[in-house]
């Protein structure tokens, strides 16, 4: 099963995507990490979310770039939070797929997919301000609307969670 | 209680206003108080009243907090105006902003609406003015 999981910031996502771990059976539940906490305020982002997933019983595995390299077992089932952030990293770190982006992230999808159960990827949507931005910007909002679609094309299941409420896309 | 999202300028009000027969009562949430909160029939420009929140100082910018207050405020609306039509735009589909309080007003915003959410018994969501009923 493979599920994508989108949204708004701050509408409720990394909630229902954990609901959805809990709800998929027995299995070793793997959280992958690709925020980089810069800063408080990324501290507090990353804090408020190992709070929310306390006491379920998840191994955390941070995964800044390079996401095929991951090896997990086969009764795996996997939350990789979130997409954006991972996007940002191929594209901006040092040690990212710079142009090679969506190929690499891709990649790691594949491979993710064919090595466990079940994986669930959030995503964000941010492609609905209306403002324009600077090229590099622009940039990366067209890599992780590809991403997106992408990851839409394989999943068997894509939901918005609006303001804590899931709706169905596919 | 009954709560209108959407994105800007899609018929929110006009869409409140016709479906629950609310034709005069509405607060403004660009100019409210918190005490018309309680008594209006409905309010629109929402999230410009949690932006003033944030603005006035009533609310604390400690991000680790937020889900707290914002479930403590929409408890507390909800008890005292059980019947409220809340009509917001649904903030947060774009990329992070730069500015500090940009990002704090998105978040409560998306946070207290997720509360309200849960508390309601109607979510619409109005898109091209048409309202698509999602609780």
């Amino acid at each position: 099963m493979f599920h994508v999981i989108t949204g708004g910031s701050g509408s409720g996502k990394s909630k229902y995507a954990e609901e959805l771990v809990l709800s998929a059976g027995k299995g070793t539940r793997i959280y992958v990490a690709t925020m980089i906490p810069y800063g408080e305020e990324g501290m507090q982002r990353v804090e408020r979310h190992r709070k929310l997933r306390a006491q379920k019983h998840f191994r955390t595995v941070e995964c800044y770039t390079g996401l095929e390299k991951l090896v997990f077992p086969k009764d795996g089932i996997v939350l990789l939070e979130c997409m954006s952030n991972l996007a940002a990293n191929e594209m901006y770190e040092a040690d990212g797929a710079h142009e090679q982006t969506a190929q690499a992230i891709l990649r790691g999808i594949d491979s993710l997919r064919a090595q466990v159960r079940h994986l669930f990827v959030v995503t964000n949507e941010v492609f609905s301000d209306g403002l324009a931005y600077d090229e590099e910007t622009m940039r990366y909002i067209a890599c992780l609307g590809e991403i997106n679609r992408r990851l839409a094309q394989r999943a068997d299941a894509v939901t918005e969670v609006v303001y804590g409420i899931p709706v169905k896309v596919k | 209680m009954k709560l209108i999202i959407g994105g800007a300028c899609q018929g929110k009000l006009t869409y409140a206003k016709e479906t629950y027969h609310i034709t005069d009562g509405w607060a403004d949430g660009r100019s409210c108080s918190r005490k018309d909160l309680s008594s209006c029939r409905g309010i629109h420009h929402f999230h410009e009243y949690i932006r003033r929140m944030i603005l006035s100082g009533e609310q604390s910018a400690a991000l680790a907090d937020l889900e707290r207050q914002a479930g403590e405020f929409a408890r507390t609306l909800a008890q005292e105006n059980p019947e409220l039509v809340i009509v917001s735009d649904e903030l947060g589909y774009g990329i992070v902003p730069v500015e500090k309080t940009d990002r704090l007003w998105r978040e409560l915003t998306g946070r207290i609406c997720t509360c309200l959410a849960a508390q309601a018994d109607e979510v619409v969501r109005v898109v091209c003015g048409i309202g698509i009923r999602i609780k």
